[in-house]
């Protein structure tokens, strides 16, 4: 696989670490959240066939968290997005 | 107690190498410092600024790189850059916040890597065994430079030139790059 | 003995003679030869035996789908089983031998199985050895399996050198043959970065073994001189010897390149590339098939394309008087070709004209072939042509499924291509040369155009353009002798019958049940052919019957290939402590941890074990000082305004208000609640922190640290860098580490008031050079760590030992770091397992409960949390003399030693020098409760069997005052 890293371009799967979902960035705000926010937040998962937006670390490259939109039944990668711009599109900040 | 007459002696991590394979020539550049700078959240002006007063260089692109011929700037992540120079003592560090003040966030990173240069004719050919990062001159022309992984071992790879390239790796793991890149050189060279 | 067999002509070097042993006689062929042509060049008909039955086989093919010419190659410890002699560049000195014979190769003893057939037939190890059941284990399966399998490995170490590499392109043009070399050959004129892969040693294809002219010049010398134009393009690297086995996701392809000029020992024999490419164009070619008729395995009948390639190509006469069996044009124009060279066609059988081969004889190479049932007519080679199926292989192998065109009775790639790819020529189903030329070149500046590179592609090669037309005919029926379809796996066409009658009739049913198509070929030639008898015994098309599903690699890869140079101990890379030079020079013993290589401990001379070692280092450190290289330890540097709120949130406990210049001990929590690492972090400034991990989880932690910052909280102030590798750090521990350490450190006031436990100071050593010293213990000893700058550590650890010398200073290894902290009751790795929680490991009380912790939340699991759950205690064997072991599991005293009465096992032990006896800690339910009762480690693998008493974990100074005075 290749994953085209936004800044650095096409580069080889090996050199990433994989994640999971992006829904990880959501993470509630354990004073506020109930035991079972938490656990859901935690442990469930979407298994969608089709497209799904994932969590990549460029381990061997700059370190960067990624966002990668992947279709599940044909691997055909979509989109790539730092994940820091897309943790502060979901809201997240300080 | 009797005063103690000890001094600290350093000792390049692959003893100063200097070796030939074939055509080709690897170094171990001993007197190399490389110092990052985390820029604060928000303080890119301010740090472009300063870079630019204390060696009159900007902030380099990913993937390129800036030399003002004493020092070169590496951009190596979206908030980090790495500040590659000859510089022989401990103290790398101390001599680029001097400069830089609390625009940076400095860490110095030289004993944390050992350097190899690296040139010849089969240099590319040898790259190609390990690096999967395309080494073409249109593709990584001199001044490119990169992160990526070659058997096993985080490397990063600065273009000095055609068939010349400097590349660091993790000090601790040294004799194993040193393996990787003079197999790749056997392989190719037959020698 | 002479070349009997070789005729005027063909591509091959005649100035220059190559000796090789075949068997252990020596042969001779020339450069251009491949093993199979040298051999029939030598006669040499009989090559081997089949896999079950041991018939005798002969070359049928001149490429990579040969199903029979399967020979060992190489001697000794280098040998390689299973190479078709037909994919094998002749070199001198060359050594192979047939296989799959016990005896010589025209006496095979296990040939009695062929009298066995007719219990060997489709599926007969389920059917025939499922009686006395018993006999299965000792008796048949110990047979098939010493009978079973083709070549035979050496059984020894490969000394082969095999390697990988990256390669990078905007085109790979998949095949050299007329197809491949026109759409190179466009791209590159275009302006493109060209790779070209051939599998074969000479490119040009068919061409090499036609008599077609392209330009109006032979095909063989067309290829030459397009071969030379590409090659004089910078932007072209043509890869002959390469075969392209896989497609992978988004334009990687793997190729594997054979270097058969490669010496043992100097450079690889193989290489395995990754390429990684824009486009790709597969001009892969089609393989030819034959058609099952009875007795149609002896050597001397193969493949008519085959037949005109030695004539061809090699300048070999396949036989002195042959025939041609066909059902298409293509038989006719080797009997065309063949005549014009002068060797003898006693017949041509066209099953168009109503006409069959119906039996052979010949018992070790073909005599007669009996015509229409009837005439028989003595030939000593029948070539037969089938027709030809595209290779369609790398286009399915992103599950792209072949459709069935009916005009040329082939399959051809479907719709569903893998991106990027382009599939042109013969592998498109287009079987005459002039279209395919066209096609070609068209595909080829195509692409380059797609790609920006808009470059002249020059003028399409021209060549004539006949028309091949087929009628499918694929067995002789009602046929007496077995009809053979898959000549590797010795399937015939009554296999095949009957797996659809016992209703194992779908493709991939079929294959499993008769081995059809498995194995070195994969069904290149037999695959169609074994499908439509298939779809016929159904009743069935053959587009409804469909193919099996074709999987990377295309062909086969040595393994070798796969581990390239990752042998041995460079299957990893090897960390070294900065230390390690030093600790080699002064009797170090070093273990494997991780990658890194540790000292375990520095033997001195007397001590007869390793513990006489080991029981000293801790000794001499709790009785003065001793030193220990503690540098595999994850550092990370953290910097930023808010690095504190930053570390506040990672850590369970509190870190808001560490002040500058102290070091606090922190545990981090996964998110579902159990505890993952622990270390210290010490507060260099206000904006700057260094952070220790575990060995074992630096690279983890540091990557966790990474998502918190980038992706949980992107607007914090924080930067992290990772400094493991840049520091040597000691940890200097003992009575008389402070006195050691003030002979080193360069004027700090390291009294326990100005420098108390958990203290940390920037400093010089040793006149001037720049040091880091924290004041934090491993040991429970009154200890320090000191770090210094990487390229001072072998230095560094001469100068603490020779500073040390008044106090008989010791360095000490990884085992006593073990003990001493197994004695202090501090967690590690046997402990920090994953499964535990803080308050299991007694460090409950630390987690905070006034801010949001990470798997703070979960901690609280009722599970988890309940009062009787497993909790960290000391373990000491009742009789003091006892050993105990690590792994025991946890009884109360008479209780049976089941599941339901298990409370807990021992997680580590050790010998305590200070105690005189075994010591241990373990998991036990409800064990802050049970300090001073007693209980049974019972050890069901060793059946080790202790009383124990359970303590509390701290087994030396509870009260921490040594570590504080």
């Amino acid at each position: 696989m290749i994953i085209n890293h936004p800044l650095l371009g096409p580069r080889d799967a090996a050199e990433f670490v994989y994640k999971g979902d992006v829904s990880l960035i959501d993470r509630p705000d354990g004073m506020a959240a109930s035991l079972e926010e938490m656990h859901d937040f935690v442990h469930l998962r979407d298994n969608p066939a089709g497209a799904h937006r994932e969590l990549w670390y460029h381990a061997y490259g700059d370190r960067s968290w990624l966002v990668v939109t992947r279709d599940t039944t044909t691997h055909e990668i979509t989109k790539v997005e730092l994940a820091r711009d897309v943790a502060r599109g979901r809201g997240r900040s300080r | 107690m009797a005063e103690l007459d000890f001094k600290l002696d350093a000792a390049p991590t692959l003893g100063g190498l200097d070796r030939v394979i074939g055509a080709n020539r690897l170094v171990e550049c001993a007197d190399m410092a490389l110092v990052s700078i985390a820029i604060p959240l928000g303080g890119d002006t301010e740090l472009s600024a300063a870079l630019s007063r204390a060696w009159q260089i900007g902030v380099p692109s990913p993937t390129r790189s800036n030399d003002s011929g004493s020092i070169r700037a590496i951009r190596s992540a979206p908030d980090q850059l790495l500040l590659l120079f000859p510089h022989s003592g401990p103290d790398a560090a101390e001599t680029v916040a001097t400069q830089l003040g609390d625009t940076g966030y400095v860490t110095d990173q030289t004993d944390g890597n050992v350097f190899l240069e690296i040139s010849g004719p089969q240099t590319a050919e040898a790259m190609e065994r390990i690096c999967p990062i395309d080494l073409a001159p249109e593709a990584f022309p001199p001044g490119a430079s990169a992160r990526t992984m070659m058997e096993h071992l985080g490397v990063w790879i600065l273009c000095l030139g055609p068939q010349s390239f400097l590349l660091w790796s993790p000090r601790s793991s040294a004799r194993s790059f040193l393996h990787a890149i003079e197999t790749s050189y056997h392989h190719v060279t037959g020698q | 003995m002479s070349q009997k067999m070789r005729i005027d002509g063909g591509l091959i070097d005649r100035d220059t003679t190559l000796k090789f042993r075949w068997n252990d006689r020596w042969l001779t062929g020339h450069p251009g030869d491949t093993l199979a042509s040298a051999l029939l060049a030598n006669g040499e008909k009989l090559v081997g035996r089949s896999f079950k039955y041991h018939r005798p086989r002969g070359i049928f093919s001149a490429g990579p789908e040969e199903p029979n010419a399967l020979v060992e190659l190489g001697r000794g410890a280098a040998r390689t089983p299973n190479i078709a002699a037909t994919t094998i560049e002749l070199q001198d000195r060359l050594y192979a031998k047939s296989q799959n014979h016990r005896g010589p190769l025209a006496f095979d003893l296990l040939s009695v199985n062929d009298l066995l057939a007719p219990f060997l037939g489709a599926g007969f190890y389920y059917k025939t050895f499922m009686w006395p059941k018993a006999f299965w284990e000792k008796l048949y399966e110990p047979f098939i399996r010493s009978a079973a399998g083709l070549g035979a490995l050496s059984g020894k170490a490969d000394p082969d050198i095999y390697d990988h590499g990256f390669l990078h392109a905007d085109l790979l043009v998949i095949g050299a043959g007329p197809a491949g070399l026109s759409a190179a050959l466009a791209a590159g004129r275009a302006g493109a970065r060209v790779i070209l892969a051939d599998e074969d040693f000479r490119f040009g294809g068919r061409l090499n073994s036609e008599t077609y002219e392209v330009d109006n010049a032979s095909g063989s010398d067309w290829a030459t001189e397009v071969a030379a134009e590409l090659s004089s393009m910078p932007s072209v690297r043509l890869m002959p010897r390469t075969a392209v086995f896989g497609t992978y996701d988004h334009g990687i392809y793997g190729a594997l390149e054979r270097k058969p000029d490669a010496g043992v020992g100097e450079t690889p024999r193989y290489v395995q590339w990754r390429i990684y490419t824009k486009r790709a164009i597969l001009a892969a070619g089609a393989t030819e098939r034959s058609i099952a008729f009875p007795n149609n395995d002896r050597p001397g009948v193969m493949l008519a394309g085959a037949a005109r390639a030695y004539v061809n190509r090699y300048g070999v006469a396949p036989g002195k008087r042959m025939a041609v069996f066909t059902n298409n044009d293509d038989g006719l124009r080797t009997a065309q070709d063949l005549r014009s060279r002068g060797l003898s066609i006693v017949t041509v059988v066209d099953t168009r004209a109503g006409d069959q081969v119906t039996g052979t004889s010949g018992r070790q190479g073909l005599r007669s072939i009996v015509v229409n049932d009837t005439q028989e007519v003595e030939v000593d080679c029948l070539a037969v042509s089938g027709g030809w199926s595209p290779t369609v292989h790398l286009t399915c192998h992103h599950r792209g499924r072949p459709v069935w065109r009916e005009d040329i009775a082939a399959f051809v790639p479907g719709p569903d291509l893998p991106p990027g790819m382009t599939v042109t020529g013969a592998a498109n189903g287009t079987l005459s040369l002039g279209s395919i030329l066209h096609e070609g070149h068209s595909a080829g500046m195509t692409a380059a155009a797609e790609l920006g590179f808009t470059g002249s592609a020059g003028s399409v090669p021209t060549a004539s353009d006949e028309e091949v037309k087929i009628t499918p005919f694929w067995h002789v029926g009602e046929a007496k002798g077995r009809a053979w379809v898959d000549l590797q796996n010795d399937v015939t066409v009554k296999d095949i019958k009957q797996s659809q009658q016992e209703g194992f009739e779908s493709v991939e049913h079929l294959k499993r049940y008769t081995t059809l198509g498995m194995a070195t070929d994969q069904g290149k030639t037999s695959n169609v052919p074994g499908l439509a008898i298939l779809a016929d015994a159904r009743g069935a098309t053959i587009a409804e019957t469909g193919t099996t599903i074709f999987r990377p690699p295309y062909s086969a890869v040595p393994i070798g290939a796969f581990a390239g140079r990752s042998r041995g101990k460079h299957f990893r890379p090897t960390r070294l402590t900065p230390s390690h030079e030093w600790s080699a020079a002064n009797g170090a013993d070093f273990v494997e941890v991780g990658q890194w290589m540790r000292a375990q401990w520095y033997k001195r001379p007397g001590e007869a074990g390793w513990r006489d070692s080991v029981d000293r280092e801790v000794r001499m450190t709790r009785g003065s000082v001793g030193v220990c290289d503690v540098s595999t330890l994850g550092k990370i540097d953290i910097q930023g305004r808010d690095a504190a709120e930053f570390l506040n949130r990672v850590y369970s406990n509190p870190f808001l208000k560490l002040p500058v210049g102290k070091v606090r001990y922190g545990l981090m929590l996964r998110e579902d609640g159990f505890a993952y690492d622990d270390g210290t972090t010490a507060r260099l400034s206000e904006t700057h922190y260094v952070m220790t991990t575990t060995t074992a989880n630096a690279e983890l932690v540091f990557r966790n640290l990474e998502f918190a910052r980038q992706c949980l909280w992107p607007d914090l102030d924080v930067h992290l860098i990772s400094t493991t590798d840049a520091w040597a750090q000691f940890a200097v521990a003992g009575p008389k580490s402070r006195a050691l350490l003030s002979r080193v450190v360069d004027g700090l006031d390291l009294s326990n008031d100005a420098f108390p436990f958990m203290a940390c100071a920037e400093c010089t050593v040793f006149g001037g050079t720049p040091a880091r010293l924290f004041r934090i213990s491993f040991s429970g000893e009154l200890a320090y760590e000191i770090a210094v700058s990487a390229r001072y550590g072998d230095s560094m650890m001469d100068g603490l030992i020779t500073a040390g010398q008044p106090f008989d200073a010791v360095p000490y290894g990884l085992e006593a770091l073990g003990v001493m902290r197994v004695e202090k009751g501090h967690v590690a790795g046997a402990e920090l397992n994953g499964q535990t929680t803080a308050q299991m490991l007694g460090l409950g009380s630390m987690v905070s409960k006034k801010k949001d912790v990470m798997g703070g939340k979960l901690a609280e699991r009722p599970e988890l949390a309940r009062a009787d759950g497993l909790r960290l205690v000391g373990l000491r064997p009742v009789d003091r003399t006892a050993s105990l072991r690590a792994g025991a599991h946890m009884f109360e005293p008479g209780a049976p030693e089941d599941m339901a009465h298990d409370l807990g096992w021992v997680t580590s032990v050790a010998y305590s020098p200070e105690l005189s006896h075994m010591i241990g800690l373990g998991l036990v339910k409800e064990g802050a409760a049970r300090h001073g009762s007693t209980m049974r480690a019972f050890s069901p693998i060793t059946e080790e069997d202790v009383m124990v008493e359970i303590c509390s974990p701290h087994h030396i100074d509870p009260q921490g005052d040594r570590q504080r005075g």
